[in-house]
């Protein structure tokens, strides 16, 4: 393992990590705001049990991926040293923005957020809920910026070996963004809407909470059926508007092809990178040239062969990260459309095979969004921006004991706190959110006097629960 | 001119993380000294609302570091390498340990120790950096050329060591603001002593601050004048943080004076050494010109990213202010029909409810 292959394992490790919570906690806490807000308007409890069971999930997770992040920017120019120099320039301001505009809004807000309840009044908790989630949206904005200039350079030339910006709006609109942005965007609210999705299904299936877990199952698979369809058109531009355009190789490594010559789609693939071609492939014929848009079948993909070796991403990587994403959208799709049927038959709370379905697909959301950017950072290689700085170029000048420590540290306390957050949302889940439902002197409103109870349909020892609840069902 | 007026953000970013997060990583190491779970607990709830937004000043100050001049962010990081990692190490576990204990009903031993022990960490970690950063850095074609253990040496430990009773003391001043006894008497009582072993501390450090790579330039009155003045002001800030820690409890006015005695000392302090380093970033003659991006990356940062800053301000000034007063125990998690001071004698080692 060179010096270099350290640092970058060390890198996708820590930012696959980080991008775990923001993939949860960007929709979540959107969700939370729609949820609060309801409860806000029309004052029903079910709505307050729901913003107040989800934001157990998300507080945890919001500080995890704060705390990852914070790594990030430091591991810019603690292993990577070159590249901070030479890009920061362009990047730093644009970080920057990120941090003040989002960051501190997320940090200024959440506190209210998470422990305002009762303490504030429900438009301040609503506005503090809608605050956090603009912050979590507009650090995606320029997160997605800084790296789409990194993959498609725009607004910049190069002085004493550094690059320095010229049109900051070329920066930031670069021909990768325009794209790459709504699909990231649509990407977390997905997978999120999915976990939710998940999580109630495991009521639905225990005949839990009920009225929480189909108005939370209603809310997830709904976004989904609205999101998925159009991701998939948003991913298919992505493809063939960015990727196509201007950075061939990593198309060409994402379908796997060597030759110029396959018309066909490659669903299966393992490559021999020495010997640039493939030793198991398994092709569906003429299905890449309708892929092209080309329904004659005649469209061959592009191969990686015609690159110089020196210039090749890693098959491996970038063709199965690309399937991860992309069979794992299919399947995502599948359950959103199936969710419509049911809905539209009145079957959707009933259909057990249905909830246990969406139940086992919970983390598949996260999964394609990982997958994604293996494709999207592995394509690129082995620039670090693309066509003009070579990663291994750009690589801190470690002493080999720096690098282990780091690495090593990283492993074991990542997999670490993976465990501790799987197991906090499991343990969660398992206790479920009846605790949350509000009692009738702590419906979260300070200037509310005491109100009569209204029934938690879901407590079996509420006498006046049976009836009304339902009447609610 | 431009990159002048950045270093005064940076610098900003560093006083607002110092005071901030020297409070809050200060509350954890008084977390340590503290025997019983509940107040333990109490200590993680006082913090938990404003943590973030805190440690937040940290990532601008890196940021604004890399774009300002990326020069020393690529070169310097590399430099301190171990102790930044081990400060990250340290964050994320206290970040996750603080939502793990605020949002459970009953209390985790071990991640409330983990709080404890993660500020600790992070609080020496930083102190090490500050003194690595008066360590000639090997450059070599603009790039990092050291050694790992480089940054290990007497005076690192030193300073750490400072960085813990400064924040430590920060953190006893901030408690007894914000807390009701007996937590507010245990800090009230421990201030002094953490704040005579800061001076000591402190004192060494400048003592030795010339044997290093980056001695005090006093040669001109220029500088001689305004450090000595900020060193008074420094000292009467601490002298008064001193006096008045066990004095005057229970009086609403004088509950936060120790807290802001001290502010003004750190602010006074980090502009002393300001004073007699400047414009050299990095010893031994990295200066602010020669490490400065060019041109065109000085307009978003001071327009776009410099003129948020008091946005910034606002909403720290807005959580903080939220939550302003006594902390008390939220109406939900109290047991039905209990006053705070019910919860405080109840015989519950670490439960809620």
């Amino acid at each position: 393992m060179t010096l270099v292959e350290l640092s970058r394992w060390q890198f996708a490790f820590t930012v696959a990590f980080h991008m775990t919570f923001p993939a949860l906690t960007v929709g979540l806490a959107v969700f939370l705001t729609v949820v609060y807000g309801a409860h806000w308007r029309t004052g029903k409890l079910v709505y307050l049990q729901m913003f107040r069971f989800w934001k157990r999930i998300f507080a945890v997770g919001f500080a995890l991926g704060v705390v990852a992040g914070t790594v990030i920017t430091f591991e810019f120019g603690l292993n990577w040293g070159v590249f901070a120099s030479t890009t920061g320039p362009v990047l730093g301001p644009i970080i920057g923005m990120e941090v003040v505009t989002a960051f501190f809004v997320e940090a200024g807000f959440i506190g209210v957020m998470l422990y305002g309840d009762g303490r504030v009044k429900p438009r301040s908790m609503f506005v503090a809920t809608a605050m956090v989630a603009l912050g979590t949206i507009l650090s995606t904005t320029w997160i997605i910026a800084a790296n789409s200039w990194m993959q498609t350079p725009r607004g910049y030339t190069v002085q004493d070996g550094r690059f320095v910006p010229t049109d900051w709006w070329s920066v930031v609109f670069t021909p990768a963004f325009v794209w790459r942005y709504p699909h990231m965007l649509l990407a977390v609210l997905i997978s999120s809407a999915l976990f939710v999705g998940g999580i109630s299904a495991y009521y639905l299936v225990r005949q839990r909470a009920r009225d929480f877990a189909r108005r939370s199952f209603s809310i997830a698979t709904g976004l989904l059926a609205l999101l998925v369809p159009l991701q998939l058109m948003v991913g298919d531009h992505v493809a063939g508007d960015v990727v196509a355009q201007y950075q061939l190789t990593k198309l060409e490594a994402l379908e796997g092809n060597w030759g110029s010559t396959n018309t066909g789609y490659n669903v299966l693939v393992i490559p021999n990178m020495r010997t640039a071609s493939n030793e198991v492939m398994i092709t569906i014929p003429r299905l890449g040239s309708y892929v092209a848009k080309d329904l004659s079948g005649r469209t061959p993909t592009p191969g990686l062969a015609a690159t110089p070796p020196e210039d090749r991403p890693n098959v491996w990587t970038v063709f199965w990260g690309f399937r991860l994403m992309f069979y794992s959208s299919m399947l995502i799709f599948a359950a959103a459309m199936a969710s419509v049927v049911l809905r539209l038959r009145r079957r959707l709370f009933d259909a057990t095979w249905y909830h246990k379905l969406v139940l086992w697909m919970t983390p598949v959301g996260v999964l394609a969004i990982i997958g994604g950017w293996v494709t999207a950072e592995t394509g690129r290689q082995p620039f670090v921006v693309y066509g003009l700085l070579r990663t291994d170029a750009a690589v801190s000048h470690l002493a080999p004991a720096q690098l282990v420590f780091s690495v090593a540290g990283f492993t074991v306390l990542y997999l670490t706190l993976l465990a501790v957050f799987i197991s906090y949302v499991v343990r969660t889940v398992r206790i479920g959110p009846e605790r949350d439902f509000p009692d009738q002197d702590d419906v979260g409103d300070p200037e509310r006097p005491n109100t009569p109870t209204e029934a938690d349909p879901d407590d079996p020892s509420d006498e006046t629960a049976s009836a009304r609840g339902e009447a609610m069902a | 001119m431009n990159a002048d007026l950045w270093f005064g953000v940076v610098l900003l970013c560093l006083v607002m993380y110092v005071v901030l997060d020297g409070y809050d990583l200060g509350i954890g190491v008084n977390l340590l000294l503290e025997r019983d779970l509940r107040r333990q607990r109490e200590l993680v709830e006082i913090v938990a609302t404003a943590w973030d937004g805190n440690e937040s000043w940290l990532i601008l100050l890196g940021v604004s570091l890399w774009g300002g001049f990326p020069l020393a962010y690529g070169v310097v990081l590399p430099h301190l390498f171990i102790p930044l990692i081990v400060m990250l190490f340290a964050l994320i576990l206290r970040g996750a340990s603080i939502e793990l204990v605020s949002g459970a009903d009953t209390t985790p031993r071990r991640w409330v120790l983990v709080f404890g022990v993660g500020s600790l960490v992070a609080a020496f970690a930083q102190g090490m950096l500050f003194g690595a950063l008066t360590q000639a850095v090997p450059v070599v074609d603009g790039a990092y050329a050291g050694a790992a253990l480089d940054f290990a040496s007497p005076y690192t430990v030193l300073t750490g060591t400072t960085a813990v009773a400064l924040y430590a003391g920060l953190g006893a001043a901030y408690v007894r603001a914000k807390a009701d006894d007996p937590l507010r008497a245990a800090a009230a009582g421990r201030g002094r002593v953490l704040l005579a072993l800061t001076a000591v501390f402190s004192l060494s450090c400048a003592v030795r601050l010339d044997a290093t790579a980056a001695p005090a330039a006093l040669s001109s009155p220029y500088r001689v004048v305004p450090f000595v003045v900020l060193v008074v002001v420094a000292v009467a800030g601490a002298a008064t943080a001193f006096w008045v820690f066990p004095r005057a409890v229970g009086d609403d006015r004088m509950e936060v004076a120790p807290f802001a005695a001290l502010i003004v000392t750190v602010v006074a302090g980090l502009a002393a050494l300001v004073v007699v380093r400047a414009p050299v970033l990095l010893p031994p003659s990295l200066t602010i010109a020669s490490a400065a991006a060019p041109g065109k990356s000085f307009g978003l940062l001071l327009f776009g990213v410099g003129l948020n800053i008091p946005f910034v301000l606002a909403y720290n000034w807005y959580a903080h202010r939220v939550f302003r007063g006594k902390y008390q125990v939220p109406k939900s998690e109290r047991p039905a029909a209990t006053s705070p001071a019910q919860l405080a004698l109840s015989a519950d080692p670490g439960g809620r409810r």
